[in-house]
């Protein structure tokens, strides 16, 4: 009967350690190694991490993801707190809009990014001809393809696949909270928005913080837009440090270095976990 | 302005606020049906502004079927993804059972081992897996990326079956156990049942997860016939010339599985969508 807990738990434990703890350490020890992960393994110790540490590259790289990461995850926010707020007052149709707006989420990361890719298109891209045919510009314009665009493309992009799920959670959120606190409110005379700020608010910062935590570890690890959007291009405009990392290990095969590279993003992710827990906890 | 004045511009604020949230889905959406309605001709040739194609047709969508591999890449994304949902979704309600219902050493450390895998990078995992299955001769296989989506899914699933486990009451297993149940039969004909829209939800949440998934098929998976759907459309656009009308085609058929789910199973998605954060 002891052993009990330790069956149920046995399946998902091993597989696990086998999938999960184990490709880690191993992509730990292959950070020590100027390696091609076939007959080349010579030892370089730290050297590739102090290389990580100097090199200008990832530098940019882990900045452009930090900037990636704080744009969509506040569009996120600010798109999934409007739409929750209204949906969640009684309006007709509702399930027809929850219904709608909810759609970006159900696309494939590889669909939302070759739709935009074409919408964007300098050759018969929809906006480019919209444009001009509004008489708004009178050439087309690279999007994506130019330093100054591409940067804010891919974030709107991903803004738009990603606010779904941060929207059903707020609305769930929102959905918990007694209605009769905002009667109580009205008659003492609150108006929209300090009940928003006294009531909604407080009621809802578990669940954002949660929600914040998750998202902010997914959009930080967001690879597969911006890959087949820009490639971390044009130069490096779009150049986030999983773009950056994938691009060392399987175009370059710097296998050891970019591994040294991903060991610092983790202990990075880990990081942003920690804190946003610690903030979690003091309430 | 009196109270239903206001009322009534609060309320078209509303409507307004939601109506151009949905054209801004509605668009793209609209835009990748119309472009896979289209011939290649319409796409290359048109000047200006053509929304339309000149004569709408769905031969993209038939002649697509004989120009690529179709039915291959479905077949063997169902294979990968629904392979690792079922194993993952075994794992995860046995495991989130076992944590529901006692109390053991290292069950502490398992839930936040659990929630901190959640935070390691793709990436990171990428060059090991690689490697690791190069060496098992497991790359380019429907096997090994079974493998790796199982492993992507546990962590999470457990987290969702331990959230809706600890919502049913444990006086159901002491009244099953007094009756002389085995813990395993406990589980499997009295909570679990009682668990199944729990059931559905993670799973549909596992298979919408590992359908979408590109980074690893892009690495494991080398030769044509062994592509996964969505991996297969960002190999079309690497072509020479892209052709839209068959990508956006493309695109669409790889949405309809999740589509399909959404517009059936809409409520326990939802569901399920939100039970991470609710239970916090």
């Amino acid at each position: 009967m002891v052993l009990a807990p330790y069956g149920f738990v046995l399946p998902a434990t091993i597989t696990m350690l086998l999938l999960v703890v184990y490709p880690i350490v191993y992509g730990i020890y292959i950070s020590f190694f100027n390696t091609n992960l076939v007959n080349k393994w010579k030892f370089v110790g730290l050297n590739y991490y102090v290389k990580a540490v100097q090199d200008v590259a990832f530098q940019h790289s882990l900045w452009m993801t930090v900037v990636f990461t704080t744009f969509v995850v506040l569009g996120h926010f600010v798109l999934g707190f409007v739409f929750a707020n209204i949906l969640n007052k009684p309006i007709r149709f509702k399930t027809f809009f929850r219904g709608v707006l909810i759609i970006p989420w159900l696309f494939p990361d590889v669909v939302v990014a070759y739709l935009f890719k074409w919408i964007l298109n300098e050759q018969g891209g929809i906006l480019n001809a919209l444009l001009i045919h509004w008489g708004w510009i009178s050439t087309p314009i690279g999007w994506l393809s130019s330093s100054a665009t591409a940067f804010g493309c891919v974030i709107a992009a991903s803004i738009w696949k990603g606010f779904p799920l941060v929207m059903i959670q707020i609305l769930a959120g929102i959905q918990t909270i007694n209605t009769d606190m905002y009667e109580a409110a009205s008659i003492d005379g609150a108006n929209g928005w300090q009940q928003f700020h006294y009531i909604t608010l407080p009621a809802l910062k578990p669940i954002l913080t949660t929600v914040l935590i998750l998202d902010t570890v997914w959009v930080f690890k967001q690879f597969t837009m911006i890959w087949l959007m820009t490639a971390g291009g044009p130069g490096n405009a779009t150049m986030v440090s999983a773009v950056e990392i994938y691009k060392n290990a399987f175009n370059y095969f710097k296998y050891g270095y970019a591994s040294a590279e991903s060991v610092f993003i983790l202990v990075i992710c880990y990081l942003i976990g920690v804190v946003f827990r610690r903030l979690l906890r003091d309430d | 302005m009196t109270k239903t004045q206001k009322n009534r511009l609060t309320a078209t604020g509303h409507y307004t606020v939601l109506v151009l949230g949905c054209l801004c889905v509605l668009l793209p959406v609209a835009w990748m049906a119309i472009t896979s309605l289209k011939t290649m001709q319409d796409i290359t040739l048109s000047k200006g502004v053509e929304l339309f194609p000149s004569g709408p047709s769905i031969a993209n969508y038939i002649t697509i079927w004989s120009d690529y591999p179709l039915f291959s890449y479905i077949k063997n994304s169902l294979l990968s993804v629904g392979g690792s949902t079922i194993f993952a979704v075994i794992c995860a309600s046995l495991c989130g059972y076992g944590l529901s219902r006692y109390e053991f050493t290292g069950k502490k450390f398992l839930l936040s081992f659990l929630l901190v895998t959640q935070m390691f990078p793709a990436v990171m995992k990428i060059i090991p897996y690689y490697k690791i299955l190069v060496n098992i001769h497991l790359n380019d296989s429907a096997v090994g990326l079974m493998i790796v989506y199982a492993s992507f899914s546990i962590p999470f699933c457990t987290w969702m079956m331990y959230g809706y486990f600890k919502t049913i009451s444990t006086s159901l297993d002491e009244a099953a156990r007094i009756d002389g149940c085995t813990p395993l039969m406990t589980f499997l004909k009295v909570v679990l049942p009682l668990t199944i829209p729990g059931l559905v939800a993670t799973t549909i949440y596992a298979f919408l997860q590992n359908w979408n998934e590109y980074m690893f098929a892009s690495v494991l998976i080398s030769s044509d016939s062994k592509k996964t759907l969505t991996f297969a459309i960002s190999t079309m656009a690497d072509a020479y010339r892209i052709q839209w009308n068959y990508l956006m085609c493309a695109s669409i058929i790889a949405s309809v599985p999740t589509m399909l789910i959404f517009v059936f199973l809409q409520k326990q998605l939802i569901a399920g969508m939100t039970a991470g954060a609710v239970k916090e």
